[in-house]
């Protein structure tokens, strides 16, 4: 598949960058582990008042959390590094050089960087994630873990094309660098069940910055909280948001490029 | 003195120009300001209700006011200059900087007020609409608002000085992002962010009193939430002023240090 | 040349035995050696300023000329400061760079490559006027000084654009003109043309002459382009590899270091092989341009015109660019 070759190809690129830096590793590690023990210091805190969390034992918001930093290593390893790429480049019209490349653009601009450090997050996630499921003894059988590997992949789309669609406005509008901020930050909230917010902000949490579908659907599913509604329509906006997010790709392409809309 | 109130009008007007530019990113910036707190408030919301109706001495309604006004003594002590400092070095720029016969502080500190000054109206519109919207409100005694006044501006200037020190950091290195984010989750636990400091293990509170970080967040929240003697406002403050000096002193002599460093091997 | 001062303090700049070494670590290249850099790793001594020694008075307009790495912006970076020498004396109007004081920062200017002072987002006349109260320019001075700076650098509406909706060249001029706001007695420029088209660097070039002449103000510029040294400078200070190689005007550079001369004929409706007269650099159009040594000059040119049907023929120094080349092509071995 050329398109793995592709992507080998930036991912040796990266791993020779971030090697020259020896300290990197040490540091990125700390950092990870720094972030899941400030996660899971405030969760301590909150489960010393209470033994349930708006229906949610301890160790299913602990697997929450789990998810949440497995998401979170997925798309700061892959998603958000090429999207940041991709609008600083159509700010200083180094697109070109990307757009010359005998592939498919948009594959090209998504795979282009990789924070490879990222994989401790989502190797840290995982281990919470196992560490919570084994805690709460719940035998995982084939259609939870068919659900949950489906709506985390449907999740991952849905947060990719979220993120194609905020980066292609570049192509319009000049001062979207930080615009993929509103992403982390609001991907915060994501480390508690969405099903606690009040309305307003749940909606936000799924259909404005669709956090809800990288961390607590995926869950929901393991759990067994998942009706086959949410799932039908996870599956269904993924397709949906990543055709439309490709469609307006190839639109903010035409504009560059110069040709007519 | 007079240029330096002049540098400081000058640079409103700068920043102000530049925010005008920017007004995107400070609506997003805003959100993620606002959520934090908000956050917090529901989930502790949703614990005290499950509770018996509070957790402690906090009521549901106690901890909305208690995050609510968090949210706004955070907006007007928070710095971004971390990130300034880490971004002027590396774009290069930071040599300018240490051309200029004024210490850079006071363009830091001029913009850092003039942004809030055009923010902090939006904040209190925010907590206004959050008040009603959890059916919570303060009542503090006059007293306790007549001494929020200097207790808060002590916050920020701790607080700013503080972080102004710590961001020096990228004149050794340019890994300040874990030195910054061992910072921010020191920060956030010591300092109530992530609950009040009454409700937090014993051992955490202790510490919390041997470090600075309640004196610039917890201790004007719970004064103007009205949850505090008078002694224990006068213990606060000289508290505060305390590590005002301890600031002062780390500031020269971390930024005395760091001129050194970076002159030895240059941008 | 300038009669030897007793005292150092009459130079505006006064350098002696100056230098500054650096440590840096090495990088294979390859995966597996990336990964065996985060074990062990070598260290090698770097010496950007070997040193040098030289004295500018008040008012002189000097060039330090040299290829990229050759200790020009290391030197600038300690003259203004920016770098603590690793040893030697050092002293501009009379003040020790390193100590960065109020006083010394007032008087002198750096302009240092394509982005300075000028905050990015907002219009360049907001920096300016940060510059006047940071500098503490009183305002009948300030006024007058926009006025000349925009009238010299035909600056016209730049000011009033944010600074990163100009073109390169455009914000030059404008990274300059807030430089010199508050009238420095020392000016250092580092490249101030690189990368601007030839008008461009014209403009800049007929400024610096004229704000020389007007203010009276020490510069001190380096460049790797021959132009910006030959029209501003009279006098250069040639250094590669943080040594200096020559001091002084630049027709004494010439002599001291070209042993050839350049003679341009035009030969009468033929080709002929002038490789028996001397080495021949280029043919275009019918003009051969040869180079002879010095002392063959006059022998090679009798018989070229005795022996061709020569229509033109023209004997000149070498391209300066050629004879610095050709200099540090030598300090290469």
């Amino acid at each position: 598949m050329n398109y793995f070759r592709i992507f080998l190809a930036f991912l040796r690129v990266s791993i020779y960058v971030e090697t020259a830096y020896r300290i990197n590793f040490i540091i990125q590690l700390f950092q990870s582990l720094l972030n899941l023990g400030m996660t899971l210091g405030g969760l301590a805190i909150i489960f010393t008042y209470t033994n349930l969390l708006g229906g949610w034992q301890p160790y299913e918001v602990l697997a929450l959390v789990g998810v949440y930093f497995l998401v979170g290593g997925i798309i700061r390893l892959i998603i958000q590094p090429g999207m940041e790429e991709l609008i600083e480049s159509v700010r200083d019209g180094t697109l070109d050089f990307r757009l010359a490349k005998p592939a498919d653009a948009q594959a090209v601009v998504s795979l282009q960087r990789v924070e490879i450090w990222e994989i401790l997050d989502i190797i840290l996630g995982l281990g919470v994630l196992i560490y919570a499921l084994l805690k709460l003894g719940e035998i995982i059988g084939v259609p939870q873990a068919a659900e949950f590997a489906l709506m985390l992949t449907a999740g991952s789309i849905i947060i990719y094309s979220f993120f194609l669609i905020l980066s292609t406005l570049s192509f319009w509008f000049v001062r979207v660098e930080n615009i993929l901020v509103i992403f982390q930050s609001v991907y915060e909230a994501g480390r508690w069940p969405v099903s606690l917010y009040p309305g307003w902000l749940r909606y936000g949490l799924t259909f404005i910055v669709p956090v809800a579908f990288a961390t607590t659907i995926p869950v929901e599913a393991l759990t067994s909280r998942l009706n086959w509604q949410t799932l039908a329509g996870a599956i269904a906006l993924s397709i949906v948001l990543f055709i439309v997010s490709r469609i307006f790709w190839k639109t903010g392409l035409k504009r560059y490029s110069g040709a007519s809309a | 003195m007079k240029p330096l109130v002049q540098l400081y009008i000058q640079q409103f007007k700068t920043t102000l120009a530049m925010m005008f530019q920017y007004r995107a990113s400070l609506v997003i910036w805003t959100i993620g300001q606002v959520l934090e707190p908000l956050v917090y408030l529901i989930v502790w919301s949703v614990v005290a209700n499950s509770s018996g109706g509070s957790v402690g001495s906090y009521t549901t309604a106690d901890f909305a006011a208690y995050f609510i006004v968090l949210m706004l003594v955070n907006q007007v002590t928070y710095t971004w200059i971390m990130y300034e400092f880490e971004y002027r070095v590396r774009e290069g720029i930071l040599s300018a900087a240490l051309l200029k016969p004024v210490h850079p502080i006071h363009s830091d500190i001029a913009d850092n007020i003039s942004s809030k000054i055009i923010t902090l109206p939006i904040m209190i519109a925010i907590a206004i609409i959050f008040a009603f919207a959890f059916h919570t409100s303060v009542a503090p005694a006059p007293w306790a608002i007549l001494a929020f006044i200097p207790v808060l501006l002590l916050a920020f200037l701790i607080r700013f000085i503080l972080e102004w020190t710590l961001a020096q950091a990228a004149f050794w290195t340019t890994r300040v992002s874990a030195i910054n984010q061992s910072y921010f989750v020191a920060f956030l636990f010591l300092s109530g962010q992530i609950a009040p400091l009454t409700l937090l293990p014993h051992a955490v509170q202790i510490l919390s009193l041997l470090l600075p970080f309640r004196w610039l967040i917890n201790f004007p929240v719970e004064l103007l939430l009205g949850r505090l003697t008078m002694v224990e406002t006068l213990i606060g403050i000289g508290a505060q002023f305390g590590w005002l000096i301890v600031s002062i002193v780390l500031l020269r002599t971390v930024w005395r240090a760091g001129v050194k460093a970076y002159t030895a091997v240059g941008a | 040349m300038s009669e030897e001062k007793d005292n150092p303090m009459a130079y505006a700049i006064h350098v002696r035995d100056l230098s500054k070494f650096y440590v840096v670590t090495q990088q294979e290249t390859g995966t597996k050696a990336a990964f065996q850099n985060l074990v062990h790793r070598r260290k090698v001594e770097v010496r950007a300023v070997d040193g040098i020694s030289f004295d500018i008075e008040p008012g002189e307009i000097v060039g330090f000329l040299g290829p990229n790495g050759a200790g020009k912006t290391t030197t600038l970076k300690m003259l203004t400061g920016l770098l603590h020498p690793t040893s030697g004396e050092l002293s501009v109007l009379g003040y020790v760079p390193s100590k960065r004081e109020a006083a010394f920062l007032r008087q002198i200017t750096l302009v240092m490559g394509q982005r300075n002072q000028l905050v990015w987002d907002i219009p360049a006349e907001l920096t300016f006027e940060l510059n006047r109260v940071i500098y503490r320019i009183p305002p009948d001075s300030y006024r007058s000084m926009v006025t000349e700076l925009t009238e010299l650098l035909d600056l016209g509406s730049l000011l009033k654009k944010p600074v990163r909706n100009l073109s390169l060249g455009e914000r030059m001029k404008c990274e300059i003109a807030v430089a010199l706001l508050h009238r420095p007695g020392v000016v250092f420029l580092d490249e101030p043309t690189i990368g601007l088209d030839v008008t461009m660097q014209q403009r800049i070039r007929t400024f610096i002459t004229q704000y020389n002449q007007r203010f009276g103000a020490t510069v001190l510029l380096t460049s790797h382009y021959m132009a910006d040294v030959a029209t501003l400078c009279k006098r250069v200070l040639v250094i590669h590899h943080g040594k200096l190689l020559f001091d002084g005007e630049l027709s004494g550079l010439l002599r001291q270091f070209t042993s050839h001369k350049t003679i341009i004929i035009q030969l009468d409706n033929c080709k002929a092989d002038l490789s028996n007269y001397g080495e021949i650099e280029s043919y275009e159009d019918g003009k051969y341009t040869l180079r002879v040594p010095k002392t063959e000059t006059a022998r090679v040119t009798e018989r070229l015109l005795a022996e061709l049907p020569v229509i033109d023929l023209l004997v000149e120094d070498p391209p300066i660019e050629e004879v610095i080349a050709r200099v540090f092509a030598q300090e290469e071995k």
